[in-house]
């Protein structure tokens, strides 16, 4: 029996010794919190809970036709200096998955074929794009769907961004019109 | 020994950012007085060296053909009339920049 070892132990220290047991218990609870964000996070992604956060529903795009959703209920996001992105999805109709070359989105109507704007990428199925809103965006203004054929016919489609992602609108207002 | 050559490799893996989209960016301002000096890139802090930048006149006219220099940059004289800058680093990827906003 050695008791040469037995230091007066600090407050602290005895309540570490009579509460670890208990307090790792807790460290494991945590991550249990974020259960939920996860599990949403991993439907909207998979597309367990449908193309995106705030669906748009079927829009015609000349003979075609898509759907159209904005991944995230929310502001645009700051991609350092290239300015604010908003995230949008985009589901091709089946009959013209086989027709449809290219999907782009703009702010405006495009100029040109070669300014559509930003490219949907992905499967049919569930196209991705970041569409860059300028701070000086008018809380007016339309989102242009562009569609290239394989033939090489165009079509167009403007929903309002206003009904597109009104957060998006909401935002703008707060920056003040710059 | 073999877990410590691992931990380097490994601890960099953790401190790499989640895969964010390298959007491309343009910058135009005047020189000069008569130039405009257009800066591409992208804002994964990447540059576009060779990248085509056009500047197109409002009736679709190619006024400038162009592309970056090594440096990304290029340098030319502000056109008469309504033009916009194009940097285009292929379909999907461009910016489009107004002549309204180049200050002079």
């Amino acid at each position: 029996m050695s008791k040469a070892a037995v230091a007066p132990q600090s407050p602290l220290s005895r309540f570490w010794h009579k509460w670890r047991f208990h307090l790792n218990i807790l460290l494991l609870l945590i991550p249990l919190g974020f259960m939920p964000k996860y599990f949403a996070d991993a439907a909207l992604f998979r597309g367990d809970s449908g193309l995106g956060e705030r669906e748009l529903g079927e829009i015609q795009v000349g003979p075609w036709s898509v759907q159209l959703a904005e991944l995230r209920d929310e502001a645009p996001r700051a991609d350092g200096p290239a300015g604010y992105f908003k995230a949008f999805n985009l589901a091709l109709c089946q009959a013209c998955i086989p027709e449809v070359k290219a999907a782009y989105l703009r702010i405006g109507k495009p100029r040109s074929l070669r300014a559509a704007g930003t490219i949907f990428f992905g499967t049919p199925y569930r196209m991705s794009t970041g569409l860059p809103i300028p701070l000086k965006t008018r809380a007016d203004a339309d989102i242009w769907i562009t569609l290239e054929g394989w033939d090489g016919s165009m079509h167009q489609a403007a929903v309002p961004l206003s009904k597109a992602s009104p957060a998006t609108v909401a935002w703008l207002n707060k920056q003040g019109g710059k | 020994m073999k877990s410590r050559k691992l931990l380097l490799p490994l601890l960099l893996l953790g401190a790499a950012g989640p895969a964010l989209a390298h959007n491309p960016m343009c910058e135009c301002k005047p020189i000069d007085g008569e130039q405009i000096e257009c800066t591409g890139g992208f804002s994964d802090g990447s540059g576009a060296p060779g990248v085509t930048l056009d500047v197109i006149g409002y009736n679709e006219e190619i006024l400038v053909p162009g592309k970056l220099g090594e440096n990304s940059k290029l340098t030319f004289k502000r056109p008469d009339g309504e033009f916009y800058v194009l940097f285009d680093a292929g379909p999907g990827h461009v910016v489009e920049i107004d002549y309204a906003d180049i200050e002079q």
